[in-house]
């Protein structure tokens, strides 16, 4: 009785094993086409797409590259980069007071600031052109960056409030003792033991600003200043039948987000539950 | 104290953030250099040489003009135009399709009229063909300098029509004839790819212009006149959608890019494909000496003139908000100079409209035939969607997806395209 | 502590970003709202009051119920896929034969959705090709031959090709919510199900269930918010073709506004836009707030 039992329940287990790995195959295999099919050539791609490459054509990546992927991967790594350092910045000192101070208006404050949780950038396309532009920052870098900023700020502030909440306060309540000033609270004692929040912040914000594409569409023309998102789709009609190096393009920018996510996945995992669950 | 101490770092942080911004919208330059901002179409490395070179050599002669060249791709220019003319950072000099294209641009005052700059420099003026000026006047003014002049033609593989013995057809019967023996022998006969519904147009561009009386049609397109109830109309939509039924386009044709379908025919999977005369350069490349090409065959019963060619001339407009219209008509001089029409003859083998730059001695030989046919011509066709207005091309050109799907019937088609002609009709005014 | 009851101080804290929120979200959503009233084109200074006119015009035209109706099947079938297949996955993962393969899994399932949606779409468009797919030539191999089709060329699929890369992107980020959130469940509860002689799917609708229909409830309402956002996907894809069969509320705002100038349109559609997803967004928080309170 009790062997049969086991032999059925080791049947299924074989059974959903092997479902997972199909699942598996099915999110790994065209992503590993994509990479494998940009060191082919195209005649190659067009007559055996399931085949390996004769040669490895490392020149696909290289022309990919030069052809725009680089200037645009630049373009988004300082894009990235300089929004991502703003944001933590600004929604720390944001959070600091929101899970620390008691002031009458608290709340109204706080739904003012994670309430932007909720408002769809779509929604804010048109009037951004338009604002952007009397500005005069349209179709220059702080024409992503800002708005990237803006819509950053509800959900870094969120995650950094939440986790401020859960410290323990004695640390802060012997360095107030002491004489720290609240700028100096901050900035020494409780930012330092935010770091695991504030690294896994920055992986979300990251990604969301590198991968992000309407916007990128809409505010920047010159082909100097796009981002890889926008710039890997012009790409498209650059390369015309150049599949292979489009493969490749596309490739290069997959592999940053791919990577940071498989280096520091402890930190997405908890970013995004933590969001996710509560948000 | 610590308050100061936040509000200077503050400051300090906003200060370097708008210092910044400040910077990189305010392009440091030479105090006498005039900048003008040069947009064109062909991000493509192999074509965007052509003007870095002419640019370069134009800020060479003209030290004191230094223009920036920006290149947007054939599909996303039409978007990037509009959103650009509701900005401060319109190109001086930038490309544009002739037709209703260009007129709106015209209408909303943002071209700049050149006819005063032609009058008064008759040698550049009579350089130019008249077929490739015309088609950017507007209310009898030019507001437009053409750049190239291009037909479309049926571009076919010699082999295997000798091996089956046809020939070029004449007529949409024989045309058919060709199509059905290809079928019969196993061969898919026309390439085509209809992701972007421009290449389907094309088609109806020239049907359009086979079926319907020239006067009636140009009336239609006209945004303040437009009705589209000729049944001419509708035929040109049945036409073009007999041929997907009878199974004569690949398969899949509305998820295709047209550079696919051209791939296609060079690796003689397809017989035929329909491209422009720019184009021939592409495929002589990869089938060489193994093609040549015909016109849309004429359609007897057609109300149209049978002898109209589906083609149109492409240029530059200048920005009406120009701060350097002397240095932006200057480089559009040169732009279009003899030497530079030569150059982009023989570099990148493209129909130029300057006279005399496509020539013998300078072109191969189907280069030469394909500006022939453009010069005997009677007319050309402009591109449907850029010959009517934007709102009428944005129901007409998706339906033509529908058509091929089967989705829509050429009736249900114009009507849409009835209504919505009304409604521009409306508010053009 | 004193310090804390600085109200000038707090504010001063949080300046920034209220300056930026204020500035670059709130406000270009009311601006939004007053564009919506009027007749304007980006390249002209005039702008013609209309009211509501558009309003009207939107509630009778057919491509907006096109694009909404296309919303709703995106929402609709994520709901199914995303949070129903992503919770079943969760609960597979977490048995405790699974768990030692389930940081493997979990890395490749998650792994699609880190990737920007651009190159997703793009490396599809090439999948769901006809001639050079992946898709149709699999279908071929397995002698599935008269399943080859032109995925996104045809109206009557395109939509679902669509909606499925975007499933094939969000399956195992949905999935992951669902992960921890079973993960909190007390052991305990399962050990009791146990002695009551239940199996797994007794244990997973009994148990589990029950103790996440928190996450239940959000990530439905994340991938419907999500499904009425939706832009990326289809401009990349399909840019809204054939016809108009994929036209979707974002990609039909960016059409009116940047394609046929029509902005006073487009700004119509993002409030129509901003009206879904805040009251989505009420709902939610509503009915979490009777759960809490319950």
């Amino acid at each position: 009785m009790n062997k049969e039992h086991n032999g059925l329940s080791k049947f299924i287990f074989m059974f959903v094993f092997l479902l997972l790995i199909t699942y598996s195959v099915i999110i790994i295999y065209p992503l590993l086409w994509m990479i494998i099919s940009g060191f082919k050539t195209n005649q190659e791609l067009f007559l055996e797409p399931w085949g390996l490459p004769a040669k490895l054509l490392w020149s696909n990546y290289k022309s990919a590259w030069d052809v725009g992927v680089g200037k645009f991967f630049v373009n988004s790594l300082f894009v990235t980069s300089v929004s991502v350092t703003v944001t933590l910045f600004i929604s720390a000192c944001c959070a600091f007071p929101l899970s620390r101070y008691e002031f009458k208006g608290q709340n109204i404050f706080l739904l003012i600031i994670i309430g932007g949780v909720m408002l769809a950038p779509q929604v804010s396309l048109i009037s951004l052109y338009k604002l952007l532009q009397r500005l005069k920052i349209y179709n220059t870098y702080w024409a992503l960056i800002i708005p990237y900023i803006a819509f950053r700020i509800p959900f870094t502030t969120f995650l950094i409030r939440s986790y401020m909440l859960s410290l323990p306060r004695e640390i802060e309540d012997s360095a107030y003792i002491d004489g720290c000033t609240s700028w100096r609270l901050f900035w020494n004692i409780i930012l330092p033991m935010c770091k695991p929040i504030m690294a896994t912040s920055a992986l979300l914000a990251a990604m969301s600003v590198w991968n992000e594409f309407m916007f990128a569409l809409v505010f920047i023309e010159d082909s100097t200043l796009r981002t890889i998102p926008v710039g890997i789709m012009n790409l498209r009609s650059t390369l015309s039948t150049n599949w292979t190096i489009l493969l490749a393009a596309l490739t290069i920018s997959a592999l940053p987000m791919i990577i940071l996510f498989i280096v520091f996945q402890k930190q997405f995992v908890r970013g995004i539950t933590q969001g996710g669950v509560k948000g | 104290m610590k308050i100061n101490k936040l509000l200077v770092l503050l400051l300090s942080v906003l200060l370097v953030i708008s210092l910044t911004a400040c910077q990189s919208s305010q392009p440091t330059g030479g105090t006498d250099q005039v900048e003008i901002k040069f947009l064109h179409k062909w991000p493509q490395p192999e074509y965007s040489v052509y003007f870095d070179e002419v640019v370069e050599a134009f800020m060479k002669e003209n030290p004191n003009i230094k223009v920036s060249v920006e290149a947007v791709g054939d599909e996303p220019i039409k978007d990037k135009l509009r959103v650009l003319m509701g900005t401060d950072n319109q190109p001086d000099v930038f490309f544009s399709w002739s037709g209703e294209f260009a007129a709106k641009f015209v209408r909303s005052n943002n071209a700049l009229d050149l006819t005063p700059y032609l009058e008064n420099d008759p040698e550049w003026k009579n350089s130019i063909m008249e077929a490739g000026l015309e088609p950017f006047t507007y209310d009898g003014n030019y507001y437009g300098i053409p750049f190239r002049i291009n037909g479309k033609f049926f571009v076919y593989n010699t082999e295997i029509f000798n091996k089956l013995g046809l020939k070029k057809p004449n007529t949409w019967d024989e045309f058919m004839t060709v199509l059905e023996t290809l079928k019969q022998n196993g061969i898919t006969p026309i390439g085509f790819g209809n992701i972007y519904p421009w290449a389907a147009c094309h088609y109806i561009t020239g049907l359009n212009q086979k079926f319907v009386p020239q006067e009636v049609r140009v009336k239609d397109y006209n945004p303040k006149t437009g009705e589209f109830t000729d049944p001419g109309y509708i035929k040109a939509l049945e036409y073009f959608k007999s041929l997907n039924d009878k199974g004569y386009f690949i398969e899949g044709v509305n998820s295709t890019e047209h550079n696919m379908s051209n791939q296609m025919f060079y690796g003689e999977q397809v017989a035929i494909i329909y491209v422009e005369l720019e184009e021939f350069v592409e495929v002589e490349e990869n089938l060489p000496g193994k093609w040549d090409f015909f016109k849309m065959p004429d359609i007897p019963e057609g109300k149209g003139n049978q002898n109209f060619l589906t083609g149109a001339p492409d240029g530059f407009l200048v920005s009406a908000k120009t701060k350097h219209p002397e240095e932006a008509v200057k480089f559009l001089k040169y732009l279009t100079n003899k030497a530079n029409a030569d150059k982009l003859v023989q570099q990148l083998g493209w129909p130029s409209p300057i006279i005399g730059a496509v020539n013998e001695g300078n072109s191969p030989d189907y280069l030469v035939r394909g500006m022939k046919a453009i010069e005997e011509a009677e007319g050309m066709a402009l591109w449907l969607d850029t010959d009517i207005h934007i709102k009428i091309s944005d129901v007409y050109l998706p339906n033509l997806q529908e058509l091929l799907n089967g989705t829509k019937t050429p009736e249900q088609i114009m009507a849409e395209v009835q209504k919505v002609a009304k409604e521009v009709q409306s508010e053009v005014e | 502590m004193n310090i804390y009851r600085n109200k000038k101080v707090a504010i001063l804290f949080m300046l920034p970003a209220l300056v930026f929120v204020i500035l670059f979200i709130y406000y270009p959503i009311i601006q939004n709202f007053i564009y919506s009233l009027y007749r304007w084109s980006s390249f002209s200074e005039v702008k013609v009051f209309v009211g509501f006119d558009y309003y009207k015009r939107l509630l009778s035209d057919p491509i907006f119920y096109i694009a909404l109706k296309n919303n709703a099947l995106y929402a609709i079938i994520s709901i199914v896929f995303q949070v129903g297949v992503g919770m079943i996955l969760a609960a597979v993962l977490e048995e405790k034969i699974m768990r030692r393969y389930q940081t493997f899994f979990r890395t490749v399932y998650f792994m699609p959705s880190v990737i920007s949606i651009t190159v997703v779409g793009l490396l599809f468009q090439l999948v769901y090709n006809p001639n050079i797919g992946l898709l149709n030539a699999f279908l071929k191999v397995v002698g599935l031959e008269t399943l080859t089709h032109d995925w996104l060329g045809r109206s009557d699929t395109a939509m679902f090709a669509i909606i499925a890369t975007s499933q094939w992107q969000y399956i195992g980020y949905i999935m992951l919510l669902f992960l921890v959130a079973i993960q909190k469940i007390p052991e305990e509860l399962y050990e009791s199900a146990m002695i009551d002689g239940a199996n797994a799917i007794q244990k997973f609708i009994h148990v589990t269930i029950p103790q996440i229909k928190e996450t239940i409830l959000v990530t439905s309402i994340i991938t419907i918010i999500g499904a009425f956002k939706v832009f990326d996907e289809v401009y990349v894809m399909t840019a809204g073709g054939p016809g108009r069969s994929t036209e979707v509320l974002a990609s039909y705002m960016y059409r009116a506004g940047f394609r046929n100038d029509e902005m006073g349109y487009a700004a119509t559609i993002a409030t129509v836009i901003f009206l879904i997803t805040f009251i989505v967004t009420l709902i939610q928080l509503k009915v979490s707030k009777e759960k809490n309170e319950a």
